[in-house]
Formats: structure tokens, sequence, C-alpha cells
């Protein structure tokens, strides 16, 4: 047993993220994250700031196992991702809602289908995955576009959708990279509402931007990176938008 | 188990949609093993009729031993009971002189030819028929060796050569076909291979997007699996269809010709069990080559 493994706090507790001593790198003697320790309470809201190639989705993917640390301990809802077995990912998976820039949605489905997918996969019966779907569309006020493909929605629409997908087996954990990137302001504010609206249910949320001015709106606590390492960890203040 | 069956059918509507999304390379994958079970198929369905040639040659398979001159009915009798003892030997028919005439008559259709004759020239015979396990042209050797030195006997008459000729033809075709078959069917794989690999790239933003909500490898995979192994299946369909038009419309031809060249014409097509077989073959084979594209790539994370 390594030094970190030895030196694990006891799984459990109110942590839903925690690390330790992590780091990656993509090229021989460049770190993506650099000795990172932190840790992020159950149904805690999270920012993760910092410029391009501060390690902010290099850490979102660490964290739904995309990516398997050089060095350290990850745990992720009491699971060590370090030594998560390939066929304990999906289960792991299902328990975190991943929000992407790009909104990664399969074109060839409704987005009522694009819903459901998260819920099919997990073996849920088709019907029950469809209504569980449309409840969720609802909730994002997507209903009236359910059978509507990807492409024929707006930027701001897919992205609901994105989100919807994420929440719709009530994940423990919401994880986005940079949910609103590629939307003007109005939407940006929709689509954080809906993410903040999450939180207050009790997911855990870490939300990866460089829009600071986003981050100094919901004024929770955020965490700056800086060449893969924590340069600040700002509290959360609870100032309500 | 409910869980099970739901992702099951769920496995099944995605291996759908994927052969619907990608109709070219879809239709690509299926005439490809349809034409390679086309050609494989069609040379089974050649061999399948030579086996029917030999197997039907061989019930009529015989011995004719012409007697000598001179033989009274006695003597045919007890010549007839020692050639019906002999080792192969089902029965021996005697045909007297009078009967061969009588044949004669009714073959050509008229006696003309043999109305200037003041004899009977043709002999007496024995028609030997083999037990079914010694029709093959072994058991014909065995028989003549055994009649050629039975006092009476003046020439022995038999198939045997040309029968041996048309089994070492069947044999070789039978090999050829097997070869072949084997060459096809590794083309189509490797095809098939190629196609489900380009689907797998093709959609690799789907299996990326599938495993990031949770799908587990199998869940990924399988719906790939399904596709190869329905291409497959449909491309053995469409060989089964094409061979049997290609069957109805040369048939009335090369019965002709066989009833020409050999007077015996009846062909069929491929039985229900064999027909179910190509297309299970080519079940197989799209399967096997989604196995090699699928496995051979690289898994999503």
């Amino acid at each position: 047993m390594s030094f970190w493994e030895r030196n694990l706090p006891l799984s459990g507790g109110d942590g839903a993220v925690r690390t330790y001593h992590v780091s990656k790198s993509y090229i021989a003697g460049s770190f993506a994250l650099r000795d990172l320790t932190l840790e992020v309470k159950k149904g805690e809201f999270v920012f993760l700031t910092g410029s391009s190639g501060a390690g902010k989705t290099t850490l979102l993917k660490l964290l739904f196992a995309a990516e398997r640390p050089d060095e350290g301990q990850i745990l992720v809802l009491g699971r060590n991702i370090a030594r998560l077995r390939e066929s304990g990912i999906p289960a792991l998976r299902r328990r975190i809602g991943v929000v992407f820039q790009d909104y990664k949605l399969l074109n060839l489905l409704t987005i009522e289908d694009n819903v459901a997918i998260a819920l099919e996969v997990a073996g849920a019966p088709r019907r029950e995955a469809r209504a569980r779907a449309f409840r969720m569309l609802k909730q994002v006020g997507l209903q009236h576009r359910r059978y509507h493909h990807p492409l024929s929605l707006s930027g701001g629409e897919q992205q609901r959708v994105a989100i919807a997908r994420a929440l719709v087996n009530e994940p423990e954990i919401l994880l986005a990279d940079e949910p609103t990137g590629n939307l003007d302001p109005e939407l940006t504010l929709e689509i954080m509402d809906l993410i903040a609206e999450a939180s207050t249910r009790g997911t855990t949320v870490m939300v990866a931007t460089h829009d600071l001015g986003l981050v100094g709106r919901y004024g929770r606590r955020t965490i700056r990176l800086e060449g893969g390492r924590i340069a600040e960890d700002a509290p959360d203040v609870g100032r309500d938008p | 188990m409910k869980r099970t069956g739901h992702i099951v059918l769920s496995l099944g509507r995605s291996a759908v949609r994927g052969l619907r999304a990608s109709p070219v390379t879809t239709s690509i994958a299926v005439i490809t093993i349809a034409a390679a079970l086309v050609l494989a198929g069609g040379f089974g369905l050649l061999v399948a009729n030579m086996g029917d040639l030999l197997a039907r040659f061989g019930e009529e398979l015989q011995v004719v031993a012409y007697l000598e001159e001179g033989l009274d009915g006695d003597e045919l009798r007890s010549l007839a009971a020692s050639v019906s003892t002999v080792e192969g030997v089902e029965s021996a028919k005697i045909v007297s002189k009078a009967k061969a005439l009588a044949r004669f008559r009714e073959t050509l259709g008229g006696a003309e030819l043999l109305e200037g004759l003041a004899e009977n020239p043709l002999p007496a015979s024995l028609e030997v028929s083999l037990r079914p396990g010694d029709r093959t042209p072994e058991g014909v050797a065995v028989v003549v060796a055994s009649l050629s030195g039975l006092p009476g006997i003046a020439e022995l008459a038999h198939g045997q050569e040309w029968v041996e000729g048309y089994a070492r033809f069947a044999f070789v075709v039978r090999v050829g076909t097997l070869g072949l078959g084997l060459i096809l069917a590794i083309a189509a794989l490797m095809i098939v291979a190629n196609t489900i690999r380009l689907a797998v790239y093709s959609r690799a933003d789907e299996i990326e997007i599938l495993a990031l909500v949770g799908a587990s490898r199998s869940y990924v995979r399988i719906p790939f699996l399904l596709e190869g192994a329905l291409q497959g299946a449909l491309g053995g369909a469409l060989a089964v269809g094409l061979l049997y038009l290609a069957f109805v419309a040369f048939r009335p031809g090369l019965e002709v010709g066989l009833e020409l060249v050999l007077g015996n014409s009846a062909l069929r097509f491929l039985s229900a069990l064999q027909a179910t077989a190509v297309v299970a073959a080519g079940g197989g084979l799209g399967l096997l080559g989604s196995l090699t594209a699928v496995f051979g790539a690289r898994p999503a994370r």
C-alpha cells in the first residue's frame, strides 16, 4: 500500500470529491495538474476558474474517470478513481452528470431520447425512461420540443437538453465544463440558474468557467487554478443572484 | 432479468438505428456479403446437384454379363443363381435372347434393321444389380473381378470408368468449392470488418457520449456486433434470393443440356435448411467481421 493510500481518510463523511496530491501530465515535463489537494463537500457548489490550460478540464476529466491521475489519489463518492477498474467506471458515471461546452448530444436522436438514453443505459424500461425524460425536459422548459432533433435547436436549447440529460437520473454530482462558453449573456444566466437549482436539491456541483463575471454574480466557493495548482480557494459568500 | 430485457431491447434499437443511420455503408456491406455468398452458394448448389446425380447413377449402376451362345434355360438359371451368390451382388436378372430382341425393337421403334438377318444376333445376358452399399466404382470393380472368371460369361459391361471419372470430377468441384468458399468468406469477413470499423470511427462521438452517460463497454459494443450480424444475415437472404432467381432463369436450359448428355435432368434448389444455413452463414460472417472491428478498435473511456 502506498503512502497516500495509507493516509487517505476513511471513506464516507461528507466529502463528495477529495483529491490528494494529484498530478497529471500529457507531455513529459509539462503538468496539467500538479500536486492538487482539495475537498468538495456533498451538496456544495464550486466554481473552478483559471485561464486556458490551468487544469480545469483535466480536473473534471479525472473526476468522471475519463483520465487517470499519474500520481496521487482521487475519491469520488467514496470510490478511488486511481484504483477503479475499467468495469467500475459506468456505475460511477451513472452517479455523476456531466455537461460540456459543446453539448455532446446525439444528433440522430430526438431530444427526449437524448435525455432518456442516460436512463436506458442503466436498464430503465423505455417507457419509464421517456416519461422521466419528458418530466426533465419540462423542468428545463423544452417539453414542447421533445420530438425535435438537436440540430434544429438553438445553442441555449441544446445546452438545456444536455443539462436535462445530466440531471435526469438525479446524480449526486454535476460536473459542468464551460457550460455557457458558447452562449450569449442572457442564455448564460438561464443555464446557470438551472445548474444552481440542481445544487439546491442537494447535488454537488462543480462548474469550470473562465467567466469571472458569472462567478462574481453567484458568489459561491471558487477555486482558481494556475499552472495545474490551486492558486486561490475563495469560500462561498452566500450571495443570491 | 426484467432489466436485462430492457437493455437487450435498447441494444436492438440501437443496432437498427445504426444500420439506418448509414444506409450507403450498410448497403455496401450487405451487397458484398451477398456477392460472396452467391458465388459460394452457387458452387454449393452445383455440388449438391452433382452429388444427387452421382447418387442416382449409383442406384442405376449395374453390371451386364453377356452370355455365351448355346446356353439352355437350365444352364441360364443355374448361372444366374451362382452369380447371385457373388459378394456384392443383390440380384441377377436373366434377359433371354428373345427378350433382348424385343427390347431392341422397342428402343429403336422398329425391326427393319434386323429383318434381313436369318436369326437373332443378340446374346442372352444377366443384369446384375449391386447391393446398396456396393454401388460404388470400387464395388463394381470387385463384382466384375468375381464374375469375369465364371464359365458361360462371354463379356462384362459396366459404367465403372465413367462413374469413376464423374466421381473424381465431383470431388474436385467439391474441394474447389470449399477452397473458393473459404477465400470468399475471408474476403467478405474483411470487408464487413472494415465496414464496421468505419461505422465505429464515424460514430466515435456517439460512443463517447454513451460512455459519458454511464454505458458499459458491452452496451456500446453489442449494437455494433448486432449490426454486423444483421448486415450479414441480410446479405445471406439476398444471396438466397439471387440464387433462386438465377436457378429459375437457367434451369430449363441446363436441364435440356443434362438430359442430352447424361439422360438425367432433375435439378433441385437449396432445401429450406440449406437456404437457412446460407442466411446463418451470412450472419456469422457479419458477426465475425464486426467482432474483429470492435475488439480491434480502441475502447472508449
